[in-house]
């Protein structure tokens, strides 16, 4: 799946917004692979590590924004978890910070096409 | 319970850098539940290294397995089968699981991938702080149940130094709190300050001869 | 075990255009465990609907595929679809193929739809079923406190036919209510002697919690009244502890006579026995405190009563006057046209006693100099705090309180009457944001949601999608304490070994547990390890 990257979508938040930028034909790279789960602090650090296994080029958590989550605390350990991953990567030298977390709220596609495109532009520049 | 942590990454691949097939083991007790070496660890440190060959390193292959306690002989002989297959262990448990490891498969090669560091508790989740030396000499009902030996930067047995800092802090270390203060407000809660005015004389801290060896009643 | 599994590919009335569904259904019908592939146009209409379910009946399917619009839109409907079929509801994977994959990208996206089949296909191998069970819930209902919140919420509920008790700390039932008399128009002394006489409603006064244990549909609460303690058993706690207000004042303006607050200046107003009235009033709030719908309303009620019966000269001095609330625009024009003078400030004006009366000093946004305003009574700006006791309290129920102190509520945007723990609600001014109109509303949807609860006397729920294996647990005691929901107990099982045990009814299927557990003990149905590795599994392989 070389070049793939992959989403965990929290579904409070990201899943619905990318579905509304489909709604409303906001278009993003096609290489993208959505994981929906039910919130963004189910996603573990052996998840995130097994798609770099894979083949994947860079992952993308997703959850609702600050102050905002369904289950109060869920965003902020995502956000804990995606920056241990990033260390982790880095200790044995896949470097750029391939794993990144962005805040959404379900009624912001244009958010969701941002983070996107934010981390393709990530990913090409470490020539991933 | 036995707290450890896992060693730097450049330490493990120095260890690791001759072999090809690896097992990772880990176990389910201490190091489980302080979020060094259960079977969480074992997958994601597989992983790293797994990830790790993509940068010119020798390819490796890395077996993953957890038993419930590797320092038991018994549980470790589950693990025969996969030994066999690998050049080389690298084990996730405490001091004592390596060891049984190694001399229950004296052929292969075991080692170590956490640091044991002391005997502690969580405060919270994840954050894990000191509370026993095993220095093989309890006196914690003079002091309060709190134990100065580790949790007093000097190790002193007979008050505070004198150099406590304000709101209670060590004179050596400001983020600690003074030992001797949390044992006095203690002492003070039960009524027993009449303790702190019993001087102690010097004790052995080396009261456990190492390495130690205690025989339990004859059943 | 083989699964059989069962795709069904809908292109949505031919709404999704840029896919290749011969070739597709192709592709996908090689894949290992693939039983059937049927392409539809209308797979969630009666027709379509119908062959489904004739289709697994006929075939023996055993998981279920479909590719189609969102499970968001859809993914319930399917569901159902199976329990008519006679297959769990839960053994479903729905991949998205419209939303996420037609309608996100140009061109033609076969590839992606391919590969996103597969994902569920790979989940849906692996998916287990998920059972529901009745769980009995205690029909009665706690509500602490005694004022004007509490009192509509126990005579609501009791209408519903739910037994209520209220338990209010002080002697008198809703003491500081009481005090204020009619309260904008209702008739309090009325209401109170409605509910001493329902005999639904049982009334415990200078009663205390002493401690509570249990979930949603059973809090086993003790309570210690006159020296006596009794344990007694509640589905649902609705908390309506109310607020109290403090004097946003410098230490040394604390006793000064001539400042007071918007209370006292009520009774000020009603007192027919005041000696002077004040000649020059002056009003501050929304300088401490953005959340200031309360002041904002009590100032403007207060400076038209304090206009209309003194004739005083009146002077308001706040940030931004914001009148979002229902009839706050309209009161704001008539305080105005009465000749109530308002200054906005940025910065918090000076206070200064001065010879028996209070001198402000403010700059004035508009005019751009600083005024000075020397009057006879200032009403102080108030800060709304949660009122004594909410810490203490919360820390009994195991609830969270925001950053301000108050009662935290689940999610700001979609449920804010109800606390993360199942089964707890929370009304009136202890929610920290409040004005009279919308207490009644709040008090209208929790007593829905407790009715919802426990009218039949039981609640049907999904058992075991969270499950800790107490073969594996080392009771660490981690998820216990990260549950956002306080839903998971330690429990002891047959050999005297104590494990964490997930409580299905109060439980919110959210993973932060499963993530959590250092030794992987808990095991979320859908969306365990294996389920999503064989999703990520499934990418990149054509």
């Amino acid at each position: 799946m070389n070049g793939c990257i992959v989403a965990f979508c929290c579904e409070h938040s990201a899943y619905p917004a990318a579905d509304l930028a489909g709604k409303l034909r906001l278009h993003y790279p096609e290489n993208l692979r959505v994981i929906r789960v039910p919130c963004a602090g189910q996603v573990d650090v052996i998840h995130i590590l097994k798609a770099f296994e894979n083949g994947a080029a860079a992952v993308l958590v997703l959850g609702c924004e600050d102050g905002a989550c369904h289950h109060i605390s869920g965003n902020t350990r995502a956000k804990e978890r995606v920056k241990y991953c990033n260390m982790l990567l880095k200790e044995v030298g896949v470097d750029g910070r391939p794993v990144a977390m962005f805040n959404l709220s379900p009624n912001a596609p244009h958010k969701f096409v941002r983070a996107v495109n934010e981390i393709t532009k990530i990913k090409k520049e470490s020539g991933r | 319970m036995i707290i450890a942590e896992r060693k730097p990454m450049e330490e493990i691949r120095q260890m690791i850098a001759p072999y090809k097939k690896l097992l990772l083991a880990g176990c389910a007790t201490c190091v489980a539940v302080c979020w060094a070496g259960g079977e969480k660890e074992v997958g994601i440190l597989a992983s790293q290294l797994r990830l790790d060959q993509s940068k010119g390193r020798k390819k490796i292959s890395v077996l993953e397995a957890t038993v419930e306690r590797q320092c038991e002989k018994e549980m470790v002989e589950e693990l025969r089968d996969k030994v066999q297959e690998v050049d080389a262990v690298l084990s996730l448990a405490c001091g004592s699981g390596v060891q049984t490891m190694a001399e229950m498969f004296e052929d292969k090669p075991v080692f170590p991938a956490v640091n044991t560091t002391f005997i502690g508790m969580p405060e919270r989740e994840g954050l894990w702080v000191e509370m026993c030396g095993a220095c093989g000499d309890c006196f914690l009902d003079r002091t309060g149940g709190i134990c100065p030996v580790v949790r007093c930067a000097k190790g002193l047995l007979n008050g505070p130094c004198g150099g406590t800092r304000k709101g209670g802090k060590c004179e050596i270390d400001p983020e600690k709190d003074c030992a001797w203060v949390l044992i006095y407000r203690r002492l003070e809660k039960q009524d027993r300050l009449d303790l702190m005015r019993q001087y102690y004389t010097p004790r052995n801290f080396r009261a456990v001869k190492r390495p130690g060896r205690i025989q339990a009643v004859k059943a | 075990m083989e699964t059989k599994i069962g795709i069904f590919l809908c292109n949505c009335g031919e709404a999704i255009r840029n896919i290749d569904f011969a070739a597709t259904k192709e592709e996908v019908a090689q894949i290992p465990g693939v039983t059937c592939v049927n392409l539809s146009s209308n797979l969630c209409l009666k027709e379509g609907k119908e062959k489904m379910i004739s289709c697994i009946k006929k075939e023996n399917i055993d998981r279920v595929v479909v590719a189609a619009c969102s499970p968001d839109f859809k993914e319930h409907f399917f569901r159902q679809v199976l329990e008519s079929a006679g297959l769990n509801g839960h053994l479903f994977s729905m991949a998205n193929i419209r939303e996420q994959c037609s309608w996100a990208h140009e061109g033609d996206v076969t590839v992606k739809a391919v590969e996103v089949i597969k994902m569920a296909v790979n989940r849906a191998r692996l998916l287990q079923p998920v059972k529901k069970k009745k769980f009995p819930v205690n029909r009665e209902v706690l509500v602490f406190g005694g004022g004007f919140a509490a009192i509509n919420a126990a005579l609501q509920l009791s209408r519903v036919g739910l037994r209520t008790t209220l338990l209010e700390r002080e002697a008198i039932l809703g003491s500081e209510t009481v005090e204020l008399g009619s309260l904008c128009g209702f008739d309090i002394s009325s209401m109170m002697s409605e509910v001493e006489g329902d005999e639904n409603i049982e009334i415990l006064t200078s009663a205390e919690v002493t401690a509570a244990a249990g979930k949603i549909g059973g809090f086993t609460v003790r309570i210690r009244k006159g020296g006596e303690e009794i344990s007694h058993k509640y589905g649902a706690v609705v908390l309506a502890t109310g607020y109290q207000t403090k004097l946003a004042l410098e230490p040394e303006l604390k006793s000064d006579i001539n400042i007071v607050s918007q209370e006292k200046l009520c009774r000020m107003l009603e007192d027919p026995n005041l000696e002077i009235r004040p000649r020059t009033i002056g009003f501050m709030f929304d300088f401490s405190d953005e959340n200031s719908r309360l002041s904002t309303l009590a100032t403007l009620n207060n400076a038209l009563a304090a206009k209309q019966k003194w004739d005083s000269e009146i002077y308001v001095f706040c940030k931004s006057v914001k009148v979002d609330g229902p009839g706050a625009e309209k009161l704001y024009r008539e305080a105005r046209d009465c000749g109530v003078v308002f200054l906005k400030c940025e910065a918090r004006p000076r206070i200064t006693a001065d010879n028996g009366r209070v001198k402000i000093e403010a700059k004035d946004v508009f005019l751009g100099e600083d005024t000075i305003l020397a009057c006879d009574l200032l009403v102080a700006e108030e800060l709304l705090l949660p009122s004594e006791g909410t810490e203490a309290l919360s820390s009994l129920l195991n609830i969270r309180r925001d950053s301000r102190g108050f009662y935290q509520d689940e999610n700001v945007h979609l449920y804010p009457v109800a606390s993360e723990k199942k089964g707890i609600f929370f009304v009136g001014g202890c929610r920290g944001d409040l004005d009279l109109s919308r207490v009644l509303t709040d008090v209208s949807s929790v007593v829905v949601s407790v009715y919802e609860l426990l009218s039949s006397g039981n609640i049907l729920t999904e058992v075991e999608k969270v499950k800790a294996d107490p073969q594996k647990c080392v009771a660490c005691l981690t998820c216990i304490r990260v549950c956002p929901h306080d839903a998971i107990q330690l429990v002891r099982v047959d050999g005297g070994k104590e494990v964490a045990e997930v409580f299905d009814l109060a439980c919110d299927a959210c993973g932060v547990c499963a993530a959590i557990c250092p030794a992987k003990a808990i095991k979320f149905r859908a969306y365990r390890d294996e389920e999503i590795l064989a999703q990520i599994e499934a990418i990149g392989e054509s």
